[in-house]
């Protein structure tokens, strides 16, 4: 599903985030990243789900490798990919049903289907009340699954998680920690990144260490 | 291909909306639009209805000779012909000086007048037409004519159509260099506007390109928005055109007969109108075209 060969990222200005980075992620597997802040976690999996690009090395994802694809096909690549953002990046002007359906209206869904689709989506989180709520009148732990809805909505075979339980408290942790394990179940790939100790043990999943941008061996 | 109409129907509904969602601000640029439109649009129609009054006077360079009120018939014959030998010249006309005053005595007020004096006061007069309507040709003729002995005066009565005529040309040329400068500035104009928008709208624009938006796809509904104002201003702007047709008409109504002229209708017909709405749209289009594209250039070098 995912294979990284010598991935090195470099930011403008000299930061380099991951040095030689190799790896690879079976389908249909479930991966935990670990490692303090600052160690690359987040960097791996932009780079996993396209967001970014590598600056030296291969990142391939479903047989495409992503340094050869134009920005049109990286685009496009991209709604494939589900991708939950440590800062949610949910629209606030918005009502959750219109933040879940964002990725269908761009991909061109027939409103009907896109509405089916969106509220099984939110279903799926729990969060199928409230439709109708703005982001601003959720919680922190309800914006979390909000995004986690807007990942899913398009069905991806591949699920990206950056710090999913970061902010939150054990008990509702826990369940967002349940909703990845019941994704991983049916046959999605699922990647996430983790510093939590308790997290790491429910998940009972293969970990990746990286420190300093480099993988522990 | 489905697929694609769709898209493009929901970015012209969010077009659409964000038209209507803020009916002041969009509706003020529109008309600032409009106004800027519809200078170079009025003009060309003034300038169109101009030059049918041109084209209706008789432009055909013809010039009178006036003979001294002592000429003889012996020297008319003289002048007659000394005109005629010019090769220039494709016809030349004797009014005597009878004839003149029974024409002015007709087709003017002033019979009582005319009555009243004991003699003709009108001379002898040859109305020649010259071929060629070369302005340094026709001066020469002038200049040579009026040095034949008995001629009192020589007058090109066609020369203010032939000015009227070089000024209309002129006046061509200066509309559409106006009219393109006004047209880049309302491309300009709207991709300011979209540029604004393109701001607000900063957030909506990141997240839909991390969860799969083409460039196309964030371009689309800021193209129709254009697209739209454009297609606004331009019907506005055809509106003020055909008012301030109907008010000056009003005015030239009055002045033209004067003139001895009979004015065109000096407005827009509809088709005409549509071409203006269709430039204007197309003009908004290029503008949110310019906007987006350095806009998301900023965007995605944040990423």
């Amino acid at each position: 599903m995912i294979r990284f060969s010598a991935v090195s990222k470099r930011y403008p200005g000299g930061y380099e985030a991951l040095r030689g980075v190799t790896l690879e992620i079976g389908d249909g597997e479930m991966v935990a990243v670990t490692g303090h802040s600052g160690a690359g976690k987040s960097t791996l999996l932009k780079l996993a789900a396209g967001l970014e690009r590598a600056s030296n090395g291969s990142v391939v994802v479903n047989g495409q490798n992503l340094g050869a694809l134009g920005e049109t096909a990286l685009a496009i690549l991209r709604r494939r990919i589900g991708f939950v953002f440590q800062d949610h990046k949910l629209l606030f002007d918005r009502n959750a049903f219109e933040n879940v359906a964002l990725p269908l209206r761009i991909a061109g869904f027939p409103a009907a289907e896109a509405a089916r689709r969106v509220r099984a989506a939110l279903d799926k989180v729990g969060l199928l009340a409230r439709e109708k709520t703005r982001p601003v009148a959720l919680s922190g732990g309800e914006q979390q699954r909000l995004c986690i809805a807007r990942a899913i909505v398009n069905r991806p075979s591949l699920l990206v998680a950056d710090e999913p339980t970061g902010n939150l408290d054990a008990d509702y942790a826990r369940s967002i920690l349940d909703l990845f394990i019941s994704f991983h179940q049916v046959g999605v790939t699922v990647l996430l990144s983790t510093h939590d100790e308790a997290a790491l043990e429910r998940l009972a999943c293969r970990r990746v260490a990286l420190a300093s941008g480099v993988l522990a061996p | 291909m489905r697929t694609w109409i769709r898209l493009h129907a929901m970015a012209l509904r969010d077009a659409a909306g964000r038209l209507l969602g803020q009916p002041f601000a969009a509706g003020f640029s529109i008309l600032v639009l409009a106004m800027v439109l519809a200078l170079p649009v009025l003009a060309a129609v003034a300038l169109r209805s101009a030059a049918a009054v041109a084209s209706r006077v008789d432009t055909d360079p013809h010039v009178n000779v006036f003979l001294a009120l002592d000429a003889s018939e012996e020297d008319a014959r003289r002048v007659g012909q000394a005109l005629k030998a010019q090769p220039a010249v494709s016809s030349v006309r004797f009014v005597p000086r009878a004839e003149a005053f029974e024409e002015l005595r007709k087709t003017t007020h002033l019979g009582e007048l005319l009555a009243s004096l004991d003699r003709n006061p009108l001379p002898d007069a040859y109305t020649v037409r010259v071929a060629s309507a070369d302005p340094a040709a026709l001066a020469a003729l002038r200049d040579a004519w009026s040095k034949l002995p008995k001629v009192d005066r020589v007058a090109a009565d066609g020369d203010w159509a032939a000015r009227l005529a070089a000024w209309i040309r002129f006046a061509r040329t200066l509309t559409a260099a106006g009219g393109a400068f006004l047209a880049l500035a309302v491309a300009f104009m709207v991709a300011h506007l979209i540029r604004l928008q393109v701001a607000t709208r900063r957030d909506e624009v990141e997240v839909s390109r991390l969860v799969g938006a083409t460039a196309a796809d964030v371009r689309r509904p800021f193209l129709w928005f254009g697209l739209l104002e454009g297609a606004l201003a331009g019907a506005l702007a055809a509106a003020f055109v055909a008012l301030a047709g109907a008010w000056l008409q009003a005015q030239m109504q009055v002045l033209a007969p004067s003139y001895g002229i009979e004015l065109q209708a000096f407005s827009l017909a509809i088709r005409e109108a549509a071409v203006v709405a269709a430039v204007a749209a197309a003009l908004g289009w290029a503008g949110a075209r310019i906007a987006v594209q350095r806009e998301l250039k900023s965007v995605s070098a944040g990423r």
